[in-house]
């Protein structure tokens, strides 16, 4: 298990005695119990485990969505807690990308724009941004689907601009929460393929939380997760 | 941002021109209010500068408070010059304006009298010519004419050609009189004006009252636009000093300035209600909008957009209403005002011809005007309101935190 303080390692995420507590009306639910982990610079890592167990929980406070309650969060060195909401919000449009179980595209907007969506949000130059989009569409197999609306594509290709939509700003990592769930099974070996094509080529390191058992075959860790606490942590590079 | 807000505000076509539509009603109504005023205030003010004072009146200091024939201008003829060099300035009458009694062998009234030089004056600017129902105007500045009210001519038995006598204080404060023949009578509406107002000729005034050559008790002025009143009531009395006094038609008139301002309140209250339902209606469509989309905008949110910059978008929504709002506004608006301008409504059979407020007869044909600046504050204020009501919705879309975003359904 990575879980000491110093690593000869260069830590993207380090997470310090974590714990997310909600309140169930008057009952307090403990959804995460005072969890540390480091997740490494390439890393291509799972949170397995039932659901209730604590890893969407996991992925939202590492991608600065949610707080914690208690214990602190590095994010490249940085503790998040430092940052204002807006900062926070920088973060996530710079260094983090999200891939969403539902997709979550946006549905007023094209492919196009979905994926343009967050180098707008950076301000990049209209051209600088037009290359990006059209490279990443082409690297995620869009290419000529652009101008299709989320409700004019499969669960796949809308997951494909999702992936497109993470990756367009070569973010530090990616976070997925389960992004496989809601595809078919050559569909997901399609999207699993891709990912570890970017992070085999292009270094970026990837955390999943996911039931599926092609992913977890495929990833290099797995820290599997019960009632809110790290059961154990596998490394297999 | 621009395009997607458009984009938003269309994914309910229903509910987005609903909320442009009473965008669009509000721009009606409140050009119906607002161009009712600016219509009934001008003809109003307009109607009562006929009467005798202007727009603008340079009078005695102190004539304003005590009336009294001993207050007098010397150089009218200058002070009309000074006025007219003014250019908002139509034209300018000299005029002597008095308290006196009106008798006949069977009757007696008192009343106003109004010295004027028929050669100056005009219908445009003479309430009393305007209403002329019988006889002609007066011939010359030194005649015995008279023209009187058409009550006053009831009251004291009178009819064109008869010999009426008037008395009335001079110059110096004694009791003076003088007779005089009816050459017209005028029928304005007003019972006031009709029961107690009289003309005569300025020079034969000036004598009787002791007057020299050039000296009155005012000059009227009649501007361009009763707009500019106090602008150019400001400049003359900068140009003229402060010998003699310059007032505007509101301190001359200040029943009929009390009645507009009255008036106009109660119609800014109207319109200021009109708009807090509008901006509700804005309000609950944008409010409804933000909700609908708390997912998307904890997407949104989750890929790293910030509550200023989500802010700022809903906010951009509420401008594009604001604008579809009042193009809407301004398409049924048009024809609308188009009608009462140039037609109106005519209420006469309600109101009669002769329904006056504040000494001023009011035009039963409800018609509107809009001046520009009407227009400008119309547009201003309800595009302020539209935006202001998106301020809740943009401000609570960007507090929300991402995490409770993205559960939302």
């Amino acid at each position: 298990m990575s879980t000491t303080e110093e690593t000869p390692h260069a830590h993207i995420v380090r997470m310090q005695a974590v714990s997310k507590l909600y309140m169930q009306g008057k009952i307090t639910v403990t959804a995460l119990d005072r969890v540390t982990l480091e997740v490494d610079e390439g890393d291509f890592a799972a949170l397995c485990g039932p659901s209730g167990s604590g890893k969407s929980t996991l992925l939202n406070l590492v991608g600065g969505l949610d707080e914690p309650s208690e214990g602190r969060i590095w994010l490249e060195n940085r503790d998040l807690a430092e940052y204002s909401r807006s900062q926070v919000a920088r973060v996530r449009r710079d260094r983090i990308g999200f891939v969403f179980q539902a997709y979550n595209l946006v549905p007023v907007m094209t492919a196009y724009e979905n994926a343009e969506f967050v180098l707008r949000l950076q301000s990049v130059p209209d051209a600088e941004r037009h290359e990006r989009v059209m490279a990443v569409l082409q690297e995620v197999g869009l290419d000529g689907l652009e101008h299709r609306r989320p409700d004019e594509m499969s669960g796949g290709q809308q997951q494909r601009v999702a992936i497109a939509r993470a990756i367009v700003t070569r973010p530090a990592i990616v976070l997925a929460d389960e992004p496989t769930a809601n595809v078919d099974s050559v569909t997901a070996d399609a999207i699993l393929d891709l990912m570890q094509k970017l992070n085999r080529e292009e270094g970026i390191t990837f955390l999943f939380s996911t039931h599926d058992q092609r992913l977890m075959a495929r990833t290099h860790r797995l820290i599997y997760m019960r009632d809110g606490r790290i059961e154990r942590d596998d490394i297999r590079r | 941002m621009i395009r997607l807000a458009w984009r938003n505000l269309w994914r309910n076509r229903r509910r987005t021109l609903i909320t442009a539509f009473s965008i669009g009603f509000g721009v009606l109504l409140a050009v119906t209010f607002t161009g009712t005023g600016d219509y009934a205030y001008t003809n109003m003010i307009d109607a009562g500068a006929s009467m005798g004072y202007g727009h603008v009146t340079i009078e005695p200091v102190g004539y304003n408070r005590t009336p009294t024939l001993d207050k007098r201008i010397g150089d009218s003829a200058a002070l009309r010059a000074d006025a007219l060099s003014q250019p908002d300035v139509r034209d300018a009458i000299v005029r002597i304006l008095g308290q006196g009694m009106f008798a006949t062998a069977s009757n007696s009234i008192g009343g106003s009298f109004l010295g004027v030089d028929p050669a100056s004056e005009t219908p445009a600017w003479s309430l009393l010519l305007r209403s002329l129902v019988r006889g002609n105007m007066l011939r010359d500045r030194d005649g015995s004419g008279v023209i009187i009210g058409s009550k006053m001519a009831d009251h004291l038995n009178l009819d064109l050609g008869k010999k009426l006598v008037y008395t009335t204080t001079d110059a110096s404060g004694e009791i003076v009189s003088e007779a005089a023949r009816v050459r017209g009578i005028f029928h304005t509406g007003i019972n006031e004006v009709d029961n107690a107002f009289v003309m005569l000729p300025i020079d034969r005034l000036r004598h009787v009252l002791g007057y020299r050559k050039g000296e009155a008790t005012m000059v009227a002025i009649m501007l361009r636009d009763q707009r500019r009143a106090r602008r150019v009531r400001n400049a003359l009395q900068r140009r003229i000093g402060n010998g003699v006094a310059v007032l505007d038609w509101r301190q001359t008139q200040p029943d009929l300035a009390g009645i507009i301002n009255i008036d106009r309140s109660s119609n800014y209250i109207s319109q200021l209600l009109i708009g807090l339902l509008i901006a509700a209606g804005i309000l609950n469509t944008l409010l409804m909008s933000v909700l609908e989309r708390t997912r998307e905008f904890g997407i949104m949110m989750a890929v790293g957009m910030s509550p200023g910059q989500l802010f700022r978008l809903i906010m951009t929504e509420s401008f594009w209403l604001a604008c579809i709002g009042l193009l809407m506004g301004t398409v049924i608006t048009a024809p609308w005002y188009w009608y009462l301008a140039t037609y109106g409504i005519d209420f006469s059979g309600s109101i009669g011809h002769d329904y006056s407020a504040g000494g001023v007869l009011i035009d039963p044909v409800f018609h509107i005007r809009l001046f520009a600046e009407s227009i400008v504050a119309i547009l201003a204020g309800l595009f302020t309101l539209a935006i202001l009501a998106g301020l809740y919705p943009a401000w609570r879309a960007g507090r929300i935190p991402p995490v409770e975003s993205l559960k939302a359904l």
